[in-house]
């Protein structure tokens, strides 16, 4: 099962978004074109999780904020042993978790 | 419109429930209506607040069960209000709005949650749901984890240090120790939790920066309050409390869609719109309970609220101005941390305590100088609907 991780342009404004809106939050268009996710970015925030929900396995799992140089925000599975704020991030599409023995693959960002 | 009074107040313990939860329910609305002294007045509508009923304990629309146990039928009018972590403040926004339209006289608001019903894991995920479904929730982001991310951002922006979020901790359980009702009334010191030799056993890492000790428990418990018109306030035995305004507004979902992730609009502009219809400011107010669900929480809300300047929180929390007894007394119930956090009901169990305050019947836990306005915040998800009120003794 792949998660949406496409952003959506907007083809009045060109406005990037993600996650999606009905309505686009520059110009209230409705019609929108997917733009793949992808390329490098900034690390805003992170943090390794220890309290898991359901379906999990290992230990902790690291999560993080980046600003894509696209121009959007995305959250991710970080896989950096020693993430900093600030660093440079690439993107990925990998798998993010299991739900109900099912495979999610989304957002996956490595150090550059 | 009519002006609207906190009448009656009554909760359970909280902490591992000993009754199912509708006898819990029970039990604090029957409080809550002993302390009011309605008599043979009937009680004309109730509103339950709850977020995890369906999931949790296999019940679903909740008021007709808390109705039919309380032997309320038929005439009562009555609904489930599930606005996640906000489903408490929000339910008594809902009795307000039905008592100020002229709809109803008497109202009950009920919050109830049982969430030890089901395991740690369980409750991590059903909490979870809040997260955004596509942007969030796939990466096993949970509450504690923007909590954690957030927590990052604002330590580097701020000057927010592990110690600051530690003394949150401290001062909230050594409040809680004193209230009878509280989750965990277990006191705790720096060295136990931070500087200590055995502090990452006791503390361990939840998300990190946050460890145990900076994130409220999984608790079961349940509140109400019995609302009335102002004009009526005399039949009942107690000094009113009046709910002077109640603000509330909406964020974006994921926490990554906010301009500026380090900033609460939504609590900002709850509080605004409460103050302003309070026609206070927040230096009137002189005891609050604010949502610590995490401890960063308590600082930046105390922030957002206008208490105090944006990056200045942690140092009033460190002059020792929100203690009891301080300038501004903060979450002198305990708060979510020590008090507990049965989610849906939160936001009631917050207005239950400002009116003990208020009325002085606080005991341990009271805040000196007899507090006439009190204020509080009930947020939900990780701040995208927040709901603030304001309350001020007498009518």
């Amino acid at each position: 099962m792949a998660m949406n991780v496409e952003v959506a342009k907007c083809t009045k404004c060109g406005k990037l978004s993600y996650p999606t809106h009905f309505y686009c939050p520059s110009c209230h268009g409705t019609k929108f074109e997917p733009v793949p996710v992808g390329g490098e970015g900034r690390l805003l925030t992170w943090t390794r999780v220890y309290a898991l929900p359901l379906d999990y396995a290992q230990l902790y799992v690291t999560l993080g904020i980046v600003e894509l140089d696209m121009g959007v925000r995305a959250t991710g599975r970080l896989e950096i042993a020693e993430p900093k704020t600030g660093a440079r991030v690439r993107t990925h599409i990998g798998k993010v978790r299991e739900i109900n023995g099912k495979d999610i693959t989304g957002l996956v960002f490595t150090a550059v | 419109m009519r002006d609207v009074a906190i009448v009656g107040v009554g909760s359970t313990q909280f902490g591992r429930a000993q009754w199912s939860l509708l006898k819990m329910m029970c039990e604090a609305s029957n409080d809550a209506i002993v302390d009011a002294g309605i008599g043979e007045r009937k009680i004309d509508a109730v509103y339950v607040a709850n977020m995890g009923a369906s999931r949790n304990n296999r019940m679903a629309g909740l008021s007709s069960g808390l109705v039919d146990r309380m032997n309320l039928y038929p005439h009562t009018v009555s609904e489930t209000i599930e606005n996640g972590p906000a489903s408490g403040a929000s339910a008594i926004k809902h009795g307000v709005h039905s008592v100020a339209s002229g709809y109803c006289d008497l109202v009950l608001v009920c919050g109830g949650e049982r969430m030890q019903e089901v395991n740690n894991f369980e409750a991590t995920e059903f909490v979870s749901y809040l997260s955004h479904r596509y942007a969030e929730y796939p990466y096993g982001v949970t509450l504690p984890s923007l909590a954690g991310m957030f927590t990052r951002l604002y330590m580097e922006r701020y000057g927010v240090e592990a110690r600051h979020l530690a003394m949150v901790a401290i001062k909230n359980h050594l409040n809680g120790a004193k209230n009878k009702k509280a989750h965990l009334r277990i006191p705790i010191t720096m060295e136990g939790i931070l500087t200590g030799p055995d502090a990452l056993n006791n503390n361990p890492w939840i998300a990190e920066p946050l460890r145990f000790f900076d994130c409220c428990p999984v608790s079961d418990g349940s509140s109400a309050v019995l609302l009335a018109p102002a004009e009526m306030v005399k039949e009942f035995k107690k000094t009113p409390v009046l709910i002077a305004g109640m603000g509330q507004a909406t964020d974006s979902q994921a926490v990554q869609d906010r301009p500026d992730p380090t900033e609460l609009t939504a609590v900002r502009m709850a509080a605004e719109r409460a103050f302003a219809m309070a026609k206070l400011t927040p230096k009137d107010i002189d005891v609050a309970e604010l949502h610590d669900a995490f401890t960063i929480l308590e600082i930046v809300e105390s922030e957002e609220c206008g208490f105090f300047k944006k990056g200045e929180g942690h140092k009033a929390l460190e002059r020792g101005e929100t203690q009891i007894g301080g300038k501004l007394p903060i979450n002198p119930s305990g708060g979510l941390k020590s008090r507990g956090h049965p989610v849906g009901n939160t936001g009631v169990s917050q207005i239950v305590e400002l009116v003990l305050q208020l009325r002085g019947e606080a005991g341990d836990y009271q805040v000196p100088k007899q507090p006439k306005h009190g204020f509080a915040v009930n947020f939900g998800g990780f701040g995208n609907n927040v709901v603030a009120t304001v309350l001020k003794r007498g009518v």
